[in-house]
Formats: structure tokens, C-alpha cells, sequence
């Protein structure tokens, strides 16, 4: 460390109450920038993430949605079944419909009853496990459901246990019913926090509803060394009346939708920059403006500017690292907070964080606010040296 | 003597300075003449205003002269760069302000250091020559004090031992008892004098009569013109 660095840091120590309201300042604005950084472009990571995880490459929906997004269904998919899986690179087709039924064990009166617990059941290929994971018990055979292992727990029931399902009828009241039997327990990878699914054979939820061969949406794994979205654009050629995303495709609409809270991201995140940036750039000019006499007087005695608006910056490049680093700390405690309110929010699955701790964020807000401060801190040192010696000496001398 | 230009280290001919304050320009010299040898102990008086201290920062390079001509060491100031004359002060001339501007957060001997390490001197040399430097002006006691713990006579020592620091062809002190009681200036004038004696070349701004007398030889600023 160079003499004149040295001072300018010592002279941080003087003033210890400037020093920590500016540190603190700083702080509270790298938190809220790396949080922004995080809330950005976490969501959509998150949910990528969780989307490549389960194996499955392609999704086919009802024109215009995505899976989950409505109650609509592809109707007569038995007649669209073997035309997909001819397509070249389909490896499997696993179709699921969604519905929302009421449950209820069966030995605590009729699930017709205002006390049925309403859920969502999925109608689907047991071995089709890129929706759940098994927890406890067995997948579900004829007759048979895999409960949310939340679910159960809540209504105290168990593998073995019977329960009685009725999806909705007409005007709000229930419909047809059927008496299942639980086969075991399960985690929903898509379910939202409100949402405690059953999974059943998809024949039985068809039978049950009485939709026929409907189905909500298809998952489509694509055989190994082929571009899904070659595989996507085969499906597409020969099913038409549906709509035929890949799972970037998923991301990119999840991502048109988030689009506000992006931008909210960025506003909020270049404000803290500026804050922070603004905070070490008027302490460093009002730390310049109480040395000018001293800048003067090194300048007359031959430092050169160079080195005299180096050691000045050195003065905010503290303030920025220290600051900077309290700041990541708070953000990663804010973010735990803020995740826990945000995870309540409706129709995104659970699983999905919306702050994504990765390093390259945190490192990228905390080079952001150590470089800005620093820039902040040499446009007064800059302008100071920039200043005539002998008027400022003239000034400074009586 | 270092350099071109025989016995003479600086010299000043027919100097003049406009500076502008707001629309007003203002002739702060009006042909001032002066010659520094070595060896010289130079006193520069006049009254508040005469230009003593522009006829100094001229000497020394830190400010050009509108007309007329500074030549230091055989080299004419105004044929050289800014970096070129900011390393002919750090190197070829020591300063001493009235109000010493010390770096308050340093101690004496860091203060010291200031020009050696801004010189690029190693760290282990300069720390020593520093260490001489301050036992050259009497406070090899007070290497680690910062200047809020010294006197304003401690101070100015400080100040004119980092003057010395590396080892310049000459020291202007501008008013360097201004802000000293009567005693104090009296010691850093045996201190001038005894560097002096032992070869260090000094102009002296003052309006310090005692100190002006102790000087060797004398010129006096009156209205922006020197007179012997």
C-alpha cells in the first residue's frame, strides 16, 4: 500500500460515524442490488432447472396453452397417439389429464359432502415419473391413488387406506364418485404450494370424469442424440390441432410472463447501483473538498496526479469492497425472507425459488458497486487535481 | 551544483503573472529579477500582496510566468512539460508552506517519506533517510507522532525535513514562521541557518524581520517589482 493510500484509509478510521453510515448505505444497497440480481433471472432458472430435471423434453397442450395453465384438454388423443409416437426420436409418449376431484376418507361420510378436501387429481402413466417422486408405498395400479404425501398427512391416511373421489358436476355440486384405494405417497415436483395432487391410471380419472379419451397435455421424452426441437417440429407436422413446445419454449413464455417482474428487477437494481455509487462519490468529495490544501501542496511538491487520484479512489474502493461485502451478506438473509413470502404465490410450483443463489450473481453486484464507487470517488479526486496548484494554494495559504 | 548552468541554481528575469479573479485581471508580478546560487540563503520580503509568494511558486516551477523567463538549473520552465516539472519538483526543489500540510492521518516519518516513495526510492531506504532527515531537523523522538500530536514548531521541522527529503537543489519556505510564536520561529531560523551552513540552498518568502535578517542576503517584492 502506497503512503498517500495509506492515509486516505486512515483517515476512514477517523471518522468512524461517517464511515459506517456510509458503509451501512452502501450495504443496504448492494443487498438490494444482488437481490434484484437474483430475483432477475432466478425464477426462470429455477424453473428450467426443475423442467430438465424430470426427463421429458417436449410438452403437448391444448392451441395456446401450456400444461397446467387451463382446464382445457385435447380431446380424442387415442387417435393422435400413434401418429406421435411414429415421429422419428419420440422414445415415449406419456399423457396426463388433470382435474380437479374432491377427496375424502371414506369411513368420515360420502366425499360428495361440503367436507371433501378439493384437490387435483392427475390421470396418468404410473411409470410416467416426471411428475412425482415415490415416497412411501407403491405406484398406483387399477383402483388404486398415490396421495401428496402432504395431503395425507393432513387427512391422516396411509397406503391401504380407501378413499372416496368425486369430480365436479354441474353447477358446483359434485358428480360421479368412486371408492379408491391408496397405493402410497408422493412429491409433486409441478404442485404449487396450494395444490396437494393425487396421481391415478389414467384410465380410471377418464372413466371417472367420463371425458373419454381426453387428456390435459402430453409429455414426450426424445430418444438420446435427437434435437428436441427437430423431434418438436415432426410432432407438430403431424398434430396440428395442438400446440408442441420444447422446454425452452416453456421457459421463454414463463419468461414473457415474468417480464414485469424483470423489469421491476432492473429499475430497482439500477437505482440501488446509482444510491450506492452516489453515497461513496459525495463522501469521496467531501473527504476531497477537506484535503484540498493537502492535494495542493503534494502537487506543488511534485506527486503527480496520477498517483494522488489513485490514493483518493483507494479511499472508495474501501468504502465499496467493505460496504459491498456486508451487502451480499444481507442479501443472502433478505432473500431467505423474501423467498418465504413469495413461495405462497399462486399457480407456480413449489419447488420453483424465486432467488437463486448463485455466485456469479453475488459476485456480479458486488464487482458492479466496488467498480461504481470507485468511478463515483474519481470524479472528485479527478476534478480536484485538475485544479490550479497556486490557486488553490493562494486559497488554502493566508 | 547538479545540472547545466554553473554556480546558479535558479533565476528568474523579468517575470511577470496575470492571474484572472472572475472579469478582473490581475498582475500579481510586474517584472521581478532575481538570481539563486548555491549556497544562498535568500530572503524574499514585502508586504501582504507584493508577489512574494507567486515570485516563489515561479522559482520553483510550480507556476509558469506570463512573460519573461524562470531558468532552473540550465533548463527554461517553460519548455517543459507538466509531468517534466512536477519531476523537477519532487526531485530539484523542497517546499515548506506556511501552514505545513502535513497528511494528519501519517506520522512524521511517513510524511517524510511522502516524496521519496512518490520519487520511487525503496521502502527500507527511504524509511531511513526519512528517519535521517527528522534527526537532521531535532525529532529523531518523535518518528511516530502524527502531526494533531506535535507543536506547530514540531510540525514545521517535519515539513522542512520532507523538504529535504530528496535532497533538493533548493528549499523555498513560503511565510514558514507565519504560524509560529516568536521562540518557535527563532528555532527554525537556526535550523535554516544551520542547513545553510552545511550547503542547503534556501529562498525564504517572510514578513518575519528577524528571520529576513538571518538570512544571508536579501531582495524585497514591493508592488510585483523586486528590488535589491
Amino acid at each position: 500500500m502506497t503512503v498517500l493510500a495509506r492515509n486516505s484509509i486512515r483517515e476512514l478510521r477517523y471518522r468512524p460515524l461517517r464511515t459506517l453510515l456510509t458503509v451501512a448505505g452502501v450495504a443496504v444497497a448492494t443487498a438490494m442490488l444482488a437481490d434484484m440480481l437474483m430475483l432477475g433471472g432466478g425464477i426462470q432458472r429455477s424453473f428450467g432447472d426443475l423442467l430438465e430435471s424430470r426427463g421429458y423434453e417436449l410438452r403437448l397442450s391444448p392451441k395456446g396453452t401450456l400444461p397446467f395453465d387451463t382446464e382445457a384438454t385435447i380431446p380424442g388423443f387415442a387417435g393422435l397417439w400413434d401418429s406421435v409416437a411414429g415421429v422419428p426420436g419420440v422414445e415415449r409418449v406419456a399423457p396426463v389429464l388433470a382435474l380437479s376431484v374432491g377427496a375424502e376418507v371414506e369411513e368420515r361420510g360420502p366425499a360428495a359432502s361440503r367436507d371433501a378436501v378439493r384437490t387435483l387429481s392427475l390421470g396418468l402413466d404410473p411409470d410416467n415419473r416426471g411428475l412425482y417422486d415415490l415416497v412411501e408405498g407403491d405406484v398406483p395400479g387399477a383402483g388404486e391413488l398415490l396421495m401428496d404425501s402432504r395431503l395425507a398427512e393432513a387427512l391422516a391416511v396411509g397406503p391401504g387406506d380407501r378413499l372416496r373421489l368425486a369430480v365436479a358436476g354441474g353447477l358446483g355440486a359434485w358428480g360421479r364418485t368412486a371408492s379408491v384405494r391408496v397405493s402410497g405417497t408422493g412429491d409433486f415436483v409441478f404442485a404449487t404450494v396450494r395444490d396437494k395432487p393425487l396421481a391415478m391410471p389414467l384410465e380410471d380419472l377418464q372413466a371417472l370424469s367420463g371425458l373419454g379419451d381426453q387428456v390435459s397435455f402430453v409429455m414426450i421424452r426424445v430418444r438420446d442424440g435427437h434435437d428436441p426441437e427437430s423431434v418438436r417440429a415432426g410432432i407438430a407436422a403431424v398434430a396440428d390441432r395442438v400446440e408442441v413446445v420444447t422446454l425452452a419454449g416453456i421457459s421463454d413464455r414463463l419468461d414473457e410472463r415474468l417480464s414485469y417482474f424483470r423489469q421491476v428487477a432492473v429499475i430497482l437494481g439500477t437505482v440501488s447501483l446509482f444510491v450506492a455509487a452516489l453515497l461513496i462519490g459525495t463522501i469521496t468529495a467531501v473527504s476531497v473538498s477537506e484535503r484540498l490544501g493537502i492535494i495542493a501542496a503534494l502537487r506543488a511538491i511534485g506527486v503527480s496526479r496520477r498517483r494522488i487520484v489513485g490514493d483518493l479512489a483507494a479511499e472508495s474502493i474501501v468504502l465499496g469492497a467493505v460496504g459491498g461485502g456486508i451487502g451480499i451478506g444481507l442479501a443472502v438473509v433478505v432473500a431467505g425472507h423474501l423467498e418465504s413470502i413469495l413461495a405462497g404465490l399462486p399457480g407456480l410450483p413449489a419447488a420453483v425459488r424465486f432467488f437463486v443463489l448463485e455466485p456469479e450473481s453475488l459476485a456480479a453486484a458486488y464487482g458492479l458497486v466496488v467498480a461504481s464507487g470507485a468511478v463515483a470517488g474519481l470524479i472528485p479526486a479527478l476534478g480536484a487535481t485538475r485544479r490550479e496548484v497556486t490557486t488553490l494554494l493562494h486559497r488554502e495559504e493566508p | 551544483m547538479r545540472g547545466a548552468g554553473g554556480d546558479t541554481v535558479v533565476a528568474a528575469r523579468e517575470v511577470t503573472r496575470d492571474y484572472r479573479r472572475g472579469r478582473t485581471r490581475v498582475r500579481a508580478l510586474r517584472g521581478a529579477t532575481v538570481t539563486v546560487r548555491r549556497r544562498d540563503f535568500l530572503a524574499v520580503t514585502g508586504p501582504s500582496g507584493s508577489g512574494k509568494s507567486t515570485l516563489l511558486h515561479l522559482l520553483g516551477g510550480v507556476d509558469l510566468p506570463t512573460t519573461g523567463r524562470v531558468v532552473f538549473l540550465g533548463r527554461d520552465l517553460a519548455t517543459l512539460s507538466v509531468e517534466a516539472r512536477a519531476s523537477l519538483r519532487l526531485h530539484e526543489v523542497g517546499l515548506v508552506f506556511q501552514r505545513f500540510h502535513l497528511l494528519p492521518m501519517l506520522t512524521a516519518i511517513e510524511n517524510v517519506e511522502l516524496p521519496l516513495a512518490a520519487a520511487r526510492v525503496p521502502r527500507r531506504e527511504r524509511r531511513e533517510r526519512a528517519a535521517a532527515m527528522l534527526e537532521r531537523v531535532g525529532l529523531e523522538d518523535r518518528l511516530r507522532h502524527r502531526p494533531g500530536e506535535l507543536s506547530g514548531g514540531e510540525c514545521q521541522r517535519v515539513a522542512i525535513a520532507r523538504s529535504l527529503a530528496n535532497d533538493p537543489a533548493v528549499v523555498l519556505a513560503d511565510e514558514p514562521t507565519g504560524e509560529l510564536d516568536r521562540a518557535t520561529s527563532r528555532r527554525v531560523l537556526a535550523l535554516f541557518q544551520e542547513l545553510n551552513a552545511a550547503g542547503t540552498t534556501l529562498v525564504v518568502a517572510t514578513h518575519d524581520l528577524e528571520l529576513a535578517d538571518g538570512a544571508r542576503r536579501r531582495i524585497e517584492v514591493v508592488d510585483g517589482r523586486t528590488r535589491p
